[in-house]
């Protein structure tokens, strides 16, 4: 793992399949600034805008209820549509859904299935780049908040997450902090400690 | 600009500020400044003062002007009314911010990888607090970082320096008062990786010999830009 910025050699030799970078003259350069992986392949990313792919699960929020579809802010530069009016759950504007991304073209028209209204709550919205960290390896750290909160929580790979619980204030500042606090190592750790200190209050 | 000769720029291979004829004003750079933008940095060179925000990609207004092969990249440049050392500057979209903008966006246009994010737009906005000459050349220092600061994939990070001519010898990074009396002034930019000229521009006269050093000069200048510019990324996630 080293930290990259643009325009910085990863590899002397041509890899077209590496995250984030690109190929010039046979040389393989950086794109971003973030931690460029060896093994895993790919330059993980510090900032940056939610891109929908295929197969991402989003907190959206209903911007317009059209004839025959919902308007869907996904908060990306582009919005989402699903097509589902008449079929899946009745909704109003400002209600908030998690959704599957169905189908991504190539000038980035986005539709959404599988509904679900998620009732009550509320979002917190962070980086999509730090969205990893808050899921951890496996979904550690997500385990790990629910169990010692007792929220409910569902995080969007668009970087909203939605909380619902007792102490949701708590969890809100933890999800928070690892947000802040995402690059520095032993984070888990170091939200378990906040947890504890913070529900002991 | 004032009249050649007007006043003394040069005392015993001095410049009016100390520096010598090979040197740079002293850099500071610094990112993640501005809460509400999506990438910011602050830019001090010498008595030059810029702050960049970068905004997006986000969705086109006007819509007609979004294209569905790439992104549109929109930069404003704009000195404040405060910024200079005589008289007050007219801020807002005048014959010669239009310009610089515009300037800007032809060097940045050709480093982002625009096609990632069609039917988007970025804007970018440059705002100078404080101006001594050469505040092109901090604009674009300042946007690079901010642009890479908001995560937007770039090929490059852009540097960018004047070199001009005063009492006949080529000195780098001209100052204000160098700027207004000396005898020309040619502000670069450059891309890092392979040296591609970016931004060239030129008031004053050259000799084809003198440009070529100039330009030698530059590519040494743009180094310890860049060094400083990586150094300012790493600070802002330092454990």
């Amino acid at each position: 793992m080293r930290f990259v910025i643009p325009g910085e050699v990863i590899a002397e030799t041509p890899k077209r399949d590496i995250e984030n970078s690109y190929v010039e003259n046979g040389k393989t350069y950086s794109a971003v600034v973030g931690f460029y992986y060896e093994e895993k392949g790919k330059v993980q990313q510090l900032e940056g805008p939610f891109i929908p792919k295929k197969g991402d699960m989003v907190v959206g929020v209903v911007i317009e209820a059209r004839h025959n579809n919902y308007l869907v802010d996904i908060n990306s530069p582009y919005k989402g549509i699903l097509f589902e009016r008449g079929r899946g759950p009745s909704l109003i504007t400002g209600q908030v859904i998690l959704a599957r991304v169905s189908f991504v073209d190539e000038v980035k028209n986005v539709e959404l299935e599988d509904a679900k209204v998620l009732k009550g709550g509320e979002i917190v919205e962070i980086k999509s780049a730090k969205v990893p960290r808050v899921l951890g390896k496996s979904a550690s750290m997500l385990l790990m908040l629910k169990e010692m909160t007792g929220c409910e929580i569902v995080v969007g790979a668009n970087g909203r997450v939605w909380i619902v619980g007792e102490n949701s204030p708590v969890a809100t500042y933890a999800i928070l902090k690892i947000e802040r606090e995402a690059h520095i190592p032993g984070l888990t750790d170091r939200i378990k400690q906040f947890l504890e200190k913070e529900l002991k209050r | 600009m004032g009249k050649k000769g007007e006043v003394k720029l040069l005392v015993d291979g001095k410049r009016t500020d100390g520096r010598k004829l090979d040197e740079i004003r002293p850099l500071k750079m610094v990112i993640g400044v501005l809460d509400n933008a999506d990438g910011s940095a602050y830019v001090e060179w010498g008595n030059n003062k810029a702050y960049a925000g970068v905004f997006g990609p986000r969705e086109c207004f006007p819509k007609f002007l979004a294209n569905p092969y790439k992104a549109i990249l929109r930069v404003h440049y704009n000195m404040s009314a405060f910024s200079t050392k005589h008289e007050r500057m007219r801020p807002g979209p005048g014959r010669r911010s239009m310009e610089l903008s515009e300037v800007i966006t032809n060097v940045f246009e050709n480093v982002i990888q625009l096609e990632k994010f069609p039917n988007t737009a970025i804007d970018v906005h440059v705002e100078l607090v404080q101006a001594d000459g050469g505040t092109r050349c901090t604009a674009i220092n300042a946007v690079s970082l901010a642009l890479a600061d908001a995560g937007i994939p770039m090929k490059d990070l852009v540097q960018a320096v004047s070199i001009g001519k005063i009492d006949g010898q080529l000195a780098l990074d001209l100052n204000g008062d160098e700027d207004n009396y000396g005898e020309a002034d040619m502000p670069i930019a450059l891309a890092n990786r392979n040296g591609d000229i970016l931004l060239l521009q030129m008031d004053g006269l050259l000799t084809k010999e003198e440009i070529n050093t100039a330009m030698g000069m530059a590519g040494e200048a743009c180094k310890k830009i860049y060094e400083a510019q990586r150094e300012a990324l790493i600070k802002r996630y330092e454990v």
